[in-house]
């Protein structure tokens, strides 16, 4: 692409020009800075897109079932984005991106955009890097989004929250999983799903789900997750998939309930942003000063407790910052 | 003659030896002293390690449970088979190459389909049209399959087809409205067709083979063949495609084996004996680079066969009991990197199979992992088989390696570890659950990427690819193939004429009868040879069997039904 | 638009987009340069089987790939490499790699890297040196 300004940048994403925001997910992904100056002409209101998470334990067919519920929204005359995340290997930072496999029958469909995302391993990073790819295909105008992440490891509990709608993927061979899984039930899904539902097993999981749902207090008028099977290889149960999500944005969308659901989302977000924002600060000016050596290295030699080493550091650091404000 | 000092020693250009990598070479010993499957062996072995109870179980040639060969005589009775698969471009195109290997001396024939074929696609499919005739022959009806077998004495040939996709039945059905037309009576036609569905879902026809279909469709074909056509050889259980995949010697056998039993369940459940129809099984088998587990894997596979079909299955007839098979020398173990070495590596595995007792042989051309074989690459394919059954002698004598305290304590070692893999399939819920959950892919995926890093890591040595791996190619020796994209540009307009010009009542009938068969869940090949001889194409039939099935009826969903 | 500094860093990752073309389904080896690609240290979106040059390039383009990787079995490559090359320019992808990889005769790799093709790996080439190729000459 040539060179364009910020503006120009915002304006083809919000035209739907996949290579723009193709290019500004990326630059989300490496954290420059630019991508929030773009991002800064991009803001939709909450609400705009139903915006759906999609999370499980990895074998849960969560990409079959995406690639079931694009098939579906498209019949129902709806666009759909996806962002697919995968987990980064630990040791090589290398990742197999595995989910578009999975939705790739949709590739041609103009009215798809399936963008896959390495979770890169760094704190906190995945929620914000995905918040703001929402935000993108918010702009570029789809009706639904969606997100896939595995569901283990506190960035992807963060993920969860932050979407409107979050399916949790279960199967009938977890088992014990599902025990240990309860607690995150309640914790994070608006509906449960037992995907594979054509597997030996299915009564005994429907039946433990149903035991955890009801065990779950309710407020009242509050939200009860609904439990839908499904068999996403022969696309059964889908579509009541679809319709317990336009369920749950009605009630969402209820008195005002999307007004708590930004509220909400604008804390979790602000929050991510102020921790991200003060860390970058930090370490942009002890950078190149050797301070951080010479302290580790009295550490080594046990002359400081960490504890102190992190004051002294904190103190210096605003003393310092202030006088530059 | 020249004298010798005629010509000055060019001492200046000389090049410099490295002698400390020349002192390196002379001291150098084995790496790994494991085979290529990863099994420990000794270094030494002597009767301790042949234990009596096992010997029995050795026995001679041509007695139960046939470790050492099918037949007392073997190769004194006849030669393998020697055929060289053959499969390009137009029918024609692949006629004309069978003729010069029967000409050179080939022995049998042996045609492989295109990837549309396969697929079950016609030619006119939209996606179709790049890759009609490229990797195989083209056959989208019955004409397509009369031009390929003219002139052919259908029975005095044998003939093996290799279509292993679902689409088997239609091949069938297509070579028997093609031998009825010239009058043959089908109860001498002789030959092979692979039809082993299931594996070729690992090969890349998943969408032509879904599972139930393929079960379906295999155990057609063994009914149809049982009842009319007795001398056919009507299902090539297929361990060489699994091998290919990237697992060891072990995992071949036993997957495979486990996959043959998919079809022998159903022809049970079908209501047949196991005798019925046992004894016209046969397995297509890989012939790898190690020579001595190669060897004591067939060994070892013919005494589990033998054990399975008379304990397991209760079979009676010595002939269901026995372990026929081909070898095709591996595919996957030929690199492109200076390809001449592939003549000898082909030689070694074609040895292999030999030693080891095949039926029919077929040897890799040196040029396969560069292109389809070329014309030259062929003939020297069947050379190599030429050499080996006319000049070394290894004919003279039933199972040569047979007593050898290594290569029988291989074989007991071999059998071992192929029971443990059928264990570990057993433990997943058996081979269909195995196929249905997935289970499989993922070792294919796992071994395919550990074969990989054993040659990046150097653990395993590929002469010219991680070692002495100094010359870069910029020709292949004796040229590349080419297909004749004019010819099969022909094929394509001619299925479109064919489709325009037919008896459109009389093919609309007999496509919905076809249909009409397969939700009754009658077998289908009948019914197909009807379809074929009324105008029906391979897409045509396969689709109106698939819509029975409640499949789509383009397997790649582009086109619809076109009744 | 902004550049990175670093080819690769932890922000900044080398995606590949690794595809089979057309009806040939011999995918192993797709599947296993994905593989070592990945613990290479590089993101893979593997497309799988039954792909069409535009399916790729739109996949390409959506991913924002800094390589594209076509595989191929026999012949293929002279049908569909053309067709990829075209598609690429449509779409100005003239900053993505295109590595071609899989059974190629060797005289096809002049004519390959004159239409296009950045380079070509067959069968048989080691892990190291396709690797080394995609660090050395992908986009800044």
């Amino acid at each position: 692409m040539k060179e364009i300004t910020i503006e120009e940048w915002a304006q083809k994403v919000k035209e739907n020009d996949r290579r723009a925001a193709a290019k500004l997910i990326s630059a989300i992904e490496r954290k420059e800075k630019i991508a929030r100056d773009v991002l800064k002409h991009l803001f939709v209101p909450v609400g705009k897109s139903i915006v759906l998470g999609v999370t499980g334990s990895p074998g849960a067919g969560k990409s079959s079932l995406v690639s079931c519920l694009i098939g579906n929204y498209r019949k129902r005359g709806r666009t759909v984005g996806v962002i697919a995340v995968d987990p980064s290997s630990p040791f090589t930072g290398g990742a197999f991106l595995g989910d578009r496999l999975r939705m790739q029958v949709h590739g041609r469909d103009k009215g798809v955009y399936i963008r896959s995302m390495a979770s890169r391993g760094y704190l906190g990073g995945l929620a914000r890097g995905v918040v703001d790819a929402i935000r993108v295909m918010e702009a570029m105008g789809y009706d639904v989004v969606i997100v896939e992440t595995v569901g283990t490891g506190q960035d992807e509990v963060d993920v969860a929250r932050l979407v409107q709608t979050c399916i949790l993927v279960l199967t009938p061979t977890m088992g014990d999983d599902i025990q240990a899984m309860k607690a995150g039930i309640m914790e994070i899904a608006q509906i449960a799903v037992l995907n594979k539902a054509d597997m030996p097993g299915k009564e005994k999981a429907l039946l433990d789900l149903e035991v955890a749902m009801r065990m779950r207090h309710i407020e009242e008028g509050g939200w009860s997750i609904p439990l839908v099977a499904t068999v996403a290889t022969t696309g059964e149960g889908i579509d009541e998939v679809v319709n317990q999500v336009d369920k749950h944005q009605a009630h969402m969308r209820k008195g005002d309930g999307l007004k708590r659901f930004a509220f909400q989302r604008a804390e979790k977000e602000s929050s991510v942003l102020i921790k991200d924002e003060i860390e970058r600060v930090i370490f942009d000016h002890i950078r190149g000063t050797g301070l951080r050596r010479k302290y580790l290295e009295r550490m080594v030699a046990g002359e400081i407790d960490p504890y102190t080493a992190v004051e002294e550091v904190m103190s210096l650091f605003i003393k310092k910052s202030t006088k530059n404000v | 003659m020249k004298k010798a000092t005629e010509k000055a020693v060019p001492v200046a250009q000389e090049k410099d030896v490295d002698w400390d990598k020349y002192l390196a070479a002379y001291y150098e010993k084995p790496k790994s002293s494991l085979t290529w499957s990863g099994l420990d062996v000794q270094e030494v072995y002597t009767p301790q390690d042949l234990p009596p109870e096992k010997y029995k179980e050795i026995g001679d040639p041509g007695d139960y449970p046939f470790t050492r060969g099918i037949h007392r005589n073997m190769f004194r009775g006849r030669y393998w088979t020697r055929r060289e698969v053959i499969g390009m471009g137009s029918p024609q195109d692949t006629h004309d190459r069978s003729k010069v290997l029967v000409d050179e001396g080939g022995s049998g024939l042996n045609t492989i389909a295109d990837i549309p074929y396969e697929m079950g696609l016609d030619a006119d499919h939209p996606w179709a049209q790049h890759e009609v005739g490229l990797t195989g022959v083209c056959i989208t009806n019955m004409y397509d399959m009369e031009t390929m077998t003219a002139n052919i004495p259908l029975d005095k040939v044998s003939w093996s087809l290799i279509t292993a996709s679902a689409v088997a039945p239609v091949t069938m059905a297509q070579y028997v409205a093609v031998a009825r037309k010239r009058g043959y009576d089908l109860k001498k036609l002789r030959g092979t067709i692979q039809n082993d569905p299931v594996h070729f879902r690992y090969c890349g026809f998943r969408p032509a083979s879904p599972l139930d279909l393929s079960i379906k469709m295999g155990a057609d074909v063994i009914e149809y063949c049982t009842k009319e056509i007795p001398q056919w050889y009507y299902t090539t259980v297929n361990l060489y495609d699994l091998r290919e995949q990237g697992v060891t010697a072990p995992q071949e056998v036993a997957l495979g084996f486990l996959i043959a039993r998919l079809y022998i369940d159903e022809m049970i459940r079908r209501g047949y004996k196991v005798d019925d129809f046992a004894q016209r099984f046969a397995f297509y088998v890989s012939c790898h680079i190690d020579i001595f587990e190669e060897v004591s894997k067939i060994r070892a596979a013919r005494r589990i066969w033998a054990k399975l079909m008379r304990e397991h299955y209760g079979a009676q007839k010595v002939s269901s009991q026995q372990f026929r098979f081909a070898v095709h020398t591996a595919g996957c173990s030929l690199p492109p990197q200076q390809p001449l070495n592939n003549i000898v590596r082909i030689a070694y595995q074609a040895l292999a199979a030999v030693l080891g007792g095949v039926q029919s042989l077929h040897c890799c051309s040196y040029d396969e992992p560069i292109c389809l074989p070329t014309e030259s690459g062929h003939t020297q394919a069947l050379r190599t088989q030429q050499i080996l059954a006319y000049e070394t002698g290894v004919t003279n004598v039933s199972d040569p390696l047979g007593g050898s305290y290594y290569v029988e304590n291989l074989t007991n070692k071999l059998e071992e570890e192929i029971y443990k893999v059928m264990a570990e399939v057993e433990e997943v819920g058996g081979m269909y659950e195995a196929i249905r959950t997935e289970w499989l892919d993922r070792v294919f995926e796992k071994e395919a990427l550990t074969r990989q890093k054993e040659i990046d890591d150097r653990d395993k040595i590929l002469v010219g690819v991680n070692m002495f791996n100094t010359e870069q190619e910029t020709t292949t020796p004796l040229g590349v193939q080419r297909i004749d994209r004019d010819s099969v540009k022909r094929q394509i307009e001619m299925v479109k004429k064919l489709k325009k010009e037919r008896n459109q009542t009389l093919w609309k009938e007999k496509i919905l009868a076809l249909r009409a068969a397969a939700e009754r869940r009658e077998n289908v090949i009948p019914y197909m040879i009807e379809a074929t001889e009324a105008g029906g194409t391979t897409g045509e039939m396969m689709g109106a069997v698939r819509l029975a099935f409640g499949h789509s009826y383009d397997p790649m969903e582009i086109i619809e039904a076109p009744f | 638009m902004s550049k990175a500094k670093a080819k690769e860093s932890k922000d900044r990752k080398i995606k590949v987009v690794v595809s089979k073309v057309g009806l040939d389904g011999h995918d192993r080896g797709a599947k296993v340069v994905s593989s070592l690609l990945k613990e290479a240290g590089m993101e893979v979106v593997y497309l799988g089987m039954y792909q069409m040059p535009e399916d790729i390039i739109s996949a390409a383009i959506d991913e924002d790939a800094d390589v594209i990787g076509p595989s191929f079995l026999s012949g293929e490559h002279l049908v569909y490499t053309p067709l990829i090359v075209e598609e690429m320019k449509k779409a100005g992808l003239d900053d993505v790699l295109l590595v071609v990889g899989g059974v190629v005769p060797p005289e096809d790799i002049p004519f390959l890297k004159e239409m296009g093709v950045d380079e070509v790996f067959s069968a048989g080439s080691l892990t190291e040196t396709f690797v080394a190729y995609i660090r050395n000459n992908v986009r800044q």
